[in-house]
């Protein structure tokens, strides 16, 4: 019969057992970030969705460390703007099918029942709902077709009537034939189809080619009833496709010797990536947030706006920072994940019972950890993720490594 | 109980916002020019029924509608047939052969049009030409309701006891009763007061209940 508890023996118990609160550093699009941003950060998430609120289109930059959190802030944001359609690309993994990535994204974010509604109400706008003697919903079709061409050509003028009407036939085909739904879903889905497939629904491309899934992007933002906010991570590296960051004076090949000075295969491919943004930035609805390293980035990136299309230069906002952690922030930022931790082990008794609200560590140390990264996110959780992996590998004694880490400076 | 506040609920609602333009019954005649979805039933031998997006009712020259769509049945070589006619441009001078006309409020049409898009259902059956399902007739009975048995058939009109029933589709179920889905329903009360009604599904026991006849609208006859 267990008359008391040691509760600080216990929790070392589960920590030695291979449970580090602190697992991981860099926080990715693909995996869901549930702790929120420490409360100096509210201002910044409230000034960010007062502007969200503001304005249907914008660009939005905020500005931030290597390591401050930025990738957290999306995920902060997301559930703070949960009411928004908010998804994630880093311009590194949408390098290659630029707008067909984008799209993918998009949808994944946007679930299958919204998608079907706007389809549906894209077809109602294009008369597919018209009541034949004031009841009857005769479809037609090709009717409902050419009505939307009309629409869409006097609309996206400087869109390609192919990539038009692929758009318009895979929509209304997917609504308006029942026979042909199923492929038609998939088209819309982008999946990739053979040849025999197109012709069955009457396509030219899949999404995967040519302009096809910036045109479906365009069709469901501009026509969805949820804002959409496209937060772009790592932006600055547009600028670094052109302007390498390596700039040893040692050359061993110079691009120019092949395909001469002016326009190397670098900046033709950051050429190439800059003119799809500004196409982004012409989707009406679409807000999109990036986040730089520094302020000179944002320099650049607004030259080179002045250089391709300066109207849209307006559209950038001024730049929000993203600063590293207080002080006090270390310690919320402590507590907290040590309270998710508890709630995953199931002893949530464990936030009251600690003399030591910084148990198994205390306020020293984690001062010492903040004055040693200077506040940097991911410095900090780094030091920590090493403090406890010392304590489940070695299983040191905790005084030995607490006083270790007291004297963190020598 | 809940079935009648349902029902009493619905008729306050339907009340509302729907606009009765001519009532034989109780001498309702709205002059002037009415554009919308408008139910007119006519009083005949067969009980039909024209469908219209407008109507024009002048005290002096009666109710006018042109590019309506009437519905009901004729006498072919000694058989009843179902038939359904564009009407161009129809006069009816004479306010006897109207019962009443009824123009559907746009709340319930938006809500009758939702389930138009359904793809729950993507086989139903279209009939191409106008044909009768059932007809209660002691000398002419038409009856293929075991034929579609467990089928779906799109655009039925059905005149049910008073009640006239413009359906979205119609299941003949597994006891041979027919089952509406998205149906408006136009009928009177107790107190004969017309009312309207949406129905997301109407269960028809023909033992149970007076049907009068189920026409299957063809749908190249809705085209012209």
């Amino acid at each position: 019969m267990i008359l008391y508890e040691n509760s600080e023996a216990r929790l070392l118990n589960i920590i030695r057992w291979g449970n580090n609160p602190f697992k991981k550093f860099v926080c990715t699009s693909e995996i869901k970030e549930e702790l929120d941003l420490v409360k100096s950060r509210d201002t910044l998430i409230k000034n960010i969705k007062s502007i969200v609120k503001q304005n249907n289109n914008f660009i939005l930059p905020i500005i931030g460390d290597v390591g401050s959190g930025k990738t957290h802030l999306f995920w902060s944001l997301k559930n703070n703007l949960y009411y928004y359609n908010a998804f994630y690309i880093s311009l590194e993994s949408v390098y290659r099918k630029f707008f067909y990535n984008i799209y993918s994204e998009f949808l994944e974010n946007l679930k299958i029942g919204p998608l079907k509604f706007v389809v549906n109400q894209l077809c109602e706008n294009w008369g597919a709902l018209e009541r034949k003697y004031g009841f009857f919903h005769v479809v037609d079709i090709e009717k409902v077709k050419h009505a939307a061409f009309k629409q869409l050509s006097t609309k996206y003028s400087e869109i390609e009537s192919e990539t038009l009407i692929d758009a318009i036939n895979g929509i209304t085909t997917h609504q308006l034939d029942p026979y042909k739904k199923i492929e038609a879903e998939r088209w819309i889905l982008g999946k990739l189809m053979d040849a025999k497939e197109l012709s069955i629904l009457n396509l030219s491309h899949d999404l995967h080619k040519g302009k096809n899934a910036y045109i479906m992007l365009r069709l469901l933002i501009e026509n969805s009833k949820l804002g959409t906010i496209l937060f772009i991570d790592d932006f600055e590296k547009i600028i670094s496709i052109a302007k390498p960051q390596d700039k040893t004076p040692e050359e061993v090949f110079d691009p120019s010797w092949l395909y001469g000075s002016e326009m190397s295969p670098n900046d033709v491919a950051s050429d190439k990536i800059f003119t799809k943004i500004l196409q982004l930035q012409r989707i009406k609805g679409l807000r999109i947030i990036i986040t730089l390293k520094s302020i000179d980035s944002l320099d650049q990136i607004k030259r080179k706006y002045q250089e391709f299309d300066s109207e849209l230069l307006s559209l950038i906002k001024e730049p929000l920072y993203l600063k590293d952690f207080s002080e006090d922030d270390i310690f919320e930022f402590y507590r907290n994940t040590m309270s998710t931790f508890y709630d995953v082990i199931e002893c949530n008794e464990f936030t009251q019972t600690f003399e030591n609200p910084y148990f198994p560590l205390n306020k020293l140390i984690l001062k010492n950890i903040f004055d040693q990264t200077q506040g940097n996110p991911r410095a900090i959780i780094k030091i920590l993720i090493k403090i406890f992996n010392e304590l489940i590998d070695d299983e040191e004694n905790l005084d030995l490594i607490l006083k270790k880490y007291e004297n963190l400076d020598n | 109980m809940l079935g009648k506040i349902d029902l009493d609920l619905i008729i306050i609602m339907s009340n509302i916002d729907n606009s009765i333009l001519y009532d034989s019954v109780k001498g309702i005649q709205l002059e002037g020019e009415f554009e919308g979805s408008i139910i007119t039933r006519c009083k005949d031998d067969n009980d039909s029924v024209i469908f219209s997006d407008n109507l024009k009712i002048s005290n002096s020259e009666g109710i006018f509608i042109t590019e309506g769509f009437k519905v009901g049945f004729e006498l072919n070589y000694n058989k009843k047939v179902a038939f359904s006619r564009r009407i161009e441009a129809q006069w009816y001078e004479d306010f006897e052969s109207i019962e009443y006309s009824i123009l559907i409020s746009e709340d319930i049409m938006q809500i009758y049009d939702e389930g138009q898009f359904s793809d729950a259902f993507p086989y139903t059956l279209n009939k191409l030409n106008t044909a009768t399902l059932y007809l209660n007739d002691y000398q002419h009975e038409i009856n293929h309701l075991e034929f579609f048995k467990e089928e779906m058939l799109r655009n039925p009109v059905a005149l049910v006891g008073n009640g006239v029933i413009v359906a979205d589709r119609v299941v003949i179920d597994e006891r041979i009763d027919p089952v509406f889905y998205d149906c408006l329903i136009v009928g009177r009360d107790e107190d004969e007061e017309l009312s309207v009604s949406f129905e997301p599904y109407m269960n028809v026991k023909k033992s149970l209940t007076d049907v009068k006849y189920i026409i299957i609208l063809g749908i190249e006859e809705l085209k012209l």
